[in-house]
């Protein structure tokens, strides 16, 4: 027990006096907040890895599911104004940058661009003497909705997968809060409830320190919400008992003085008897005040 | 602690006679832990075990829905497909998969309940223990015995509570043996003196009875 002090009958409950028994209720909050701490280290490492596993397998998976590509547009030779027959040539996309530079120097780029060594062998090759020819790009019909497709089916994977990633920190964050909310928690609800344990413990230990010092006063209740009530009552009948002791003492002991008290007035005691007579009477007196 | 009457047997001196409301002539026996025994009062033990448990439960509870949540969430994704291309085995097989998820953290969940409900089952114990061995010695002070107090076991818990119990038995016990042994010497000298027969021998029953008590 920590250093008792005076205890009123009218004791309230304080934040101050949580800690009325240091030892047993730290001991016994520590005890279980590390053994708490110590499984929740162990299943918050489990969750982890597991989480992990799940989001890196949930992601492995959406990016194996493949999207439709995007269909590359074709170029249509369209009717020339001469006699030839149109022919079908392929073309490339026009890289966005060289269509403005290029548009001034038409027949240099395509001068250039008839180099036997050609390094693109998809680009085609149009030789224009002194005709013109039109190009025309075509797209397949549903090349909008492919597009559109496309890019639903990778907007939808990113989003399954930062969806995956949501989920995995907010697995994290739920384990550090919880944790948290479980340590403090036990901690907060390891002191209080020992402290309704410690608490008519210490109003016992006053009681035990006066009866150890020959004092049997009234014995009070304990608080409301207190524990141990059980075990306060046998604490009672146990006080109660040595209490009874001491007034059957004192009667016993008076009935004897009174009778010696009868007798000696018809035959006086020795000085022996008489002294123990005192004795006995002191005694009585020793027993009145431990009740008082 | 117990709302039922002390076991009969328990209620001992420590020399093997049994006392109070219950004389017996069987030795007394020795205590040991025992896992029947380990909750000796369930009403202040269980309290702790159920919130501690509870909570354990929760935490364990939730942690294992956002884990499946997470594996479910993956796992649909490719569903749908797998059933579009006839794989239906496959998908079958992730929903499995998913089932042993819940098993495991349904494992865990208990594993960490009983592990803990288990821990303060036996830290409780350590503290009801005391506490029923001082109520044993204050029902025997409630018939007026005031037999010798015994150590507790290793290991038990209010062990300050109890040593202040201690000096307040033994200071009690001596000074009634103190008590005694002047009454009985009071007694001793009296007697012999004519009119104080009757009176002696009734303050001699009395004083033997205290004696009594005092073994």
């Amino acid at each position: 027990m920590s250093t008792p002090k005076a205890q009123g009958r009218g004791y309230q409950r304080s934040w101050k006096n949580l800690l009325i028994n240091k030892e047993y209720q730290l001991r016994f909050t520590f005890l279980m907040v590390a053994l708490s701490a110590v499984l929740l280290a162990g299943l918050g490492f489990w969750v982890q890895s597991v989480a992990k596993e799940t989001t890196a397998v949930g992601i492995t998976r959406i990016r194996g599911e493949a999207c439709p590509k995007v269909p590359e547009p074709v170029a249509v030779q369209a009717p020339a104004a001469t006699d030839e027959p149109p022919t079908n040539v392929a073309v490339p996309v026009p890289d966005p940058d060289s269509v403005g530079t290029g548009s001034g120097t038409g027949s240099a780029d395509a001068a250039g661009s008839a180099a036997p060594a050609e390094p693109q062998p998809k680009r085609s090759r149009v030789m224009i003497d002194e005709s013109s020819i039109t190009m025309t790009m075509t797209l397949p019909a549903d090349f909008a909705d492919q597009v559109v497709d496309h890019w639903k089916c990778e907007m939808r994977q990113a989003a399954a997968i930062a969806e995956l990633r949501r989920g995995e920190n907010k697995i994290r964050l739920v384990l550090v809060l919880t944790s948290v909310f479980l340590i403090i928690g036990l901690a907060i609800y390891g002191i209080k409830m020992t402290h309704k344990v410690a608490g008519p413990l210490f109003k016992v230990s006053l009681y035990l320190n006066k009866m150890r010092d020959g004092r049997f006063d009234k014995v009070w209740n304990l608080r409301k919400g207190d524990q141990l009530v059980d075990f306060y009552e046998h604490f009672k009948a146990g006080h109660a008992g040595i209490v009874t002791l001491q007034h059957d003492d004192i009667a016993a002991l008076q009935a004897l003085i009174a009778a010696a008290d009868e007798v000696h007035k018809a035959t006086p005691l020795t000085p022996d008897q008489l002294a123990k007579v005192d004795e006995l009477r002191a005694l009585v007196a020793k027993k009145e005040k431990s009740l008082a | 602690m117990r709302n039922e009457p002390l076991p009969s047997a328990i209620v001992t001196n420590d020399t093997g006679n049994t006392g109070g409301s219950s004389p017996s002539n069987s030795p007394r026996p020795k205590y040991k832990r025992k896992l029947s025994n380990f909750l000796i009062d369930k009403k202040l033990q269980l309290r702790y075990v159920i919130v501690v448990v509870v909570i354990s439960a929760l935490i364990a509870g939730v942690l294992g829905y956002l884990i499946y949540q997470q594996e479910r969430q993956a796992s649909a994704a490719l569903d749908a497909g797998l059933e579009a291309y006839g794989l239906g085995e496959v998908a079958q097989d992730l929903a499995a998969k998913d089932s042993a998820l819940i098993y495991k953290m349904i494992a865990v969940g208990v594993g960490l309940a009983a592990i803990l409900a288990l821990f303060l089952v036996i830290m409780t114990h350590k503290v009801a223990g005391p506490l029923f061995k001082v109520s044993m010695y204050f029902d025997r002070m409630a018939v007026g015995r005031l037999s010798v107090v015994t150590p507790l076991r290793d290991g038990d818990m209010l062990r300050d509570f109890f040593d202040t119990f201690k000096h307040m038995h033994d200071a009690v016990r001596e000074r009634q043996s103190s008590d005694v042994g002047q009454m009985a010497s009071a007694v001793e000298s009296l007697r012999g003196q004519p009119g104080l027969e009757a009176a002696c021998s009734t303050f001699e029953q009395h004083v033997a009875e205290r004696q009594k008590l005092l073994n």
